[in-house]
């Protein structure tokens, strides 16, 4: 009321004022509601959790983040020297290193060999098919394929052991176990969970390439495997980049299959920085939330490098 | 010419195509072949629990796949084996339906203000929405999250995580709403409006029944977000009988001990089937959906 009071005296003003503000309320109504919840529990957790990290709070010692002493970069130096937040980021980087490449290509093979499937019943059914275990929430997957991996009842090691006698009882693979068959485990479940989701995207990719630019390079003369890079692979690139980018985040900030199938076991592979981070906020010691708040900062900083570097690396040469 | 020719070239094209139906399309069989042999590593594990829970005891010990004895009582013993499953269930339901509602409604609302309304400052909005995406603002946030809830008295209720599930799918359920909303013409709307409509009388009655396959593939996203959360539920929640479905599940391999291998395959069976069942019935609008671009968002 003031300020229409103030630009009064300009009529100009004051419609332009009143136009812009009558515009604000009748279509900010529409995002308010999405970003009432966004604000509150997607982005000011995170800035508030930064904010902590510059904070020497822990939950059994300080009432609040306020109470407790300002450290500046404390936190964040410790955290550098840490052992534990090393080894855990290097344990990150390992699974992602594994999981991606097959999250990412399977996908493609399966979307290319999809497509060319002419009887369109038939492609609606594999795509149903592939589509189940997108169905099937995260821990679930986990559970089941915690039976499917079991030396005990699980098939695999049956049809390897009792079938094809490949190993014997002393011997056979435990797949949970331990090393880097533990990533290679976790990385194939999420392969299965995944394939169907992904091979979506890029089925979505592969119908806006019109059929008439297959034809004409066949006519031509160029080669399958020619065509298959210089146009299918092309064409995918811009869902490949959101694809690796979109993976890389959920893969390298994993949380929930850890603590699953390692639990808090130092040792283990699947001790990584965000097993470390949830251990050190809500369960070992007086509750260092600061420093873990500064060790959750860290591996988010760690994966917005590479994601710059991701969108640098594919970007557009033409 | 022209009439005593056309035989000869459909005589000659008959026996071109009996050559090539001679020639084993190898390239068809490995192409099927590999589909083929993907769906059955797809749906193997899912027959295989199914034919644990109906396992007899002595069978599920070994790890034969086959069983000599069938028996179904495992699913009357899944429901009464933990005492709280049945609050744990209608936890679950209750979230679910929750974050299916509310996020699937603000999506709507918001992709339709940043594609045809002209909004103030809709390339701030989107361009924090992208940002979103590559913060694991859910695993990082965690401690604030905590700190959220518990100053609000919501630590330990399950009705409180109704609040921190509505961001799970939040900001790609916008997404996905803006890229359907965005294969509608503006010209519609444009002369809805001077026809008189309101805007949001142009969302209800123009805009919802041309978006209604996007909306499904938006309810889906929540579902599976909301059904299967385990981080925000196992924090925020220390009771059994405030947790969810998925939480005891998931940690009832660790309490249960081994001993009841079908028990635990039909609970299984019970969790996944509400999605499995909604899913066959949904699937068409839903692939329709995602080629309408629900994906190209």
């Amino acid at each position: 009321m003031a300020s229409r009071a103030v630009t009064a005296r300009s009529p100009s003003g004051t419609a332009a004022l009143w136009r812009s503000t009558t515009r604000f309320a009748r279509t900010w109504p529409y995002l308010l509601p999405a970003l009432f919840f966004f604000v509150g529990w997607q982005l000011f957790p995170i800035v508030r959790t930064a904010w902590i990290s510059f904070t020497s709070f822990s939950f059994l010692l300080d009432d609040s983040p306020e109470s407790a002493s300002w450290v500046w970069f404390d936190n964040y130096v410790d955290a550098v020297q840490d052992p534990l937040v090393r080894e855990g980021l290097l344990k990150a980087a390992i699974f992602t290193a594994i999981f991606l490449p097959g999250m990412i290509f399977l996908p493609m093979v399966i979307a290319v060999l999809v497509d060319r499937v002419a009887n369109q019943r038939l492609a609606a059914t594999y795509r149903v098919i592939l589509l189940v275990p997108a169905m099937i929430p995260g821990p679930l997957i986990f559970l089941l394929w915690g039976w499917m991996y079991s030396n005990g009842i699980g098939p695999i090691n049956y049809v390897l052991v009792d079938v094809l006698g490949v190993y014997d009882l002393a011997n056979q693979p435990t797949w949970l176990g331990s090393g880097n068959l533990t990533f290679l485990s976790l990385a194939m479940m999420e392969w299965w969970w995944g394939l169907g989701f992904h091979t979506m995207f890029y089925l979505a990719g592969l119908s806006t390439i019109p059929k008439e630019l297959y034809e004409s390079a066949r006519v031509d003369g160029a080669s399958e495997w020619r065509i298959f890079w210089k146009i299918t692979f092309a064409r995918l690139r811009p869902i490949l980049l959101v694809l690796v980018v979109l993976r890389f985040g959920t893969a390298y900030a994993l949380i929930d299959e850890y603590i699953l199938t390692g639990g808090f076991d130092r040792s283990k592979p699947t001790y990584t920085w965000t097993v470390y981070m949830w251990d050190t906020a809500f369960q070992v010691g007086d509750q260092n939330r600061g420093y873990a708040a500064a060790v959750g900062w860290l591996g988010t900083l760690g994966m917005l490098v590479v994601v710059l570097w991701l969108f640098y690396a594919f970007r557009n040469r033409d | 010419m022209a009439t005593r020719a056309e035989p000869e070239t459909i005589a000659t094209t008959r026996r071109l195509a009996a050559r090539r139906r001679v020639r084993v399309p190898w390239g068809s069989i490995v192409k099927h072949g590999i589909l083929v042999v993907t769906c059955v590593v797809i749906l193997f594990p899912l027959l295989w629990v199914f034919l644990l829970s109906i396992k007899s005891l002595p069978d599920a010990y070994t790890n034969r796949i086959w069983p000599h004895n069938f028996e179904f009582g495992s699913y009357r013993t899944a429901l009464t084996a933990i005492d709280t499953l049945p609050q744990n269930i209608q936890n679950s339901i209750l979230l679910t339906l929750a974050t299916m509602v509310i996020t699937s409604t603000v999506a709507v609302l918001a992709g339709y203000g940043l594609v045809h309304l002209p909004t103030p400052g809709k390339a701030i909005v989107l361009a924090i929405l992208v940002g979103s995406l590559f913060v694991p603002s859910r695993v990082t946030g965690l401690i604030s999250i905590w700190e959220i809830q518990d100053r609000l008295g919501l630590i330990n209720s399950t009705w409180g995580l109704i609040l921190p599930y509505q961001t799970l799918a939040l900001a790609v359920s916008i997404f996905i709403m803006r890229g359907v909303f965005e294969t509608i013409p503006r010209e519609l709307a444009e002369s809805a409006r001077v026809d008189g409509a309101g805007s949001f009388m142009i969302l209800r009655r123009i805009m919802l029944p041309l978006v209604r396959n996007g909306v499904i593939v938006v309810l889906i996203t929540n579902f599976i977000a909301a059904w299967g959360e385990w981080l925000l539920a196992n924090t925020l929640t220390n009771d059994q009988e405030k947790r969810t479905l998925t939480v005891v599940l998931a940690s009832a391999n660790a309490g249960f001990g081994q001993w009841l291998w079908p028990t635990m395959a039909a609970m299984f069976v019970i969790a996944i089937l509400p999605g499995l069942i909604a899913f066959i019935f949904v699937q068409r609008w839903y692939m329709r959906g995602l080629q309408e671009g629900a994906l190209k968002g």
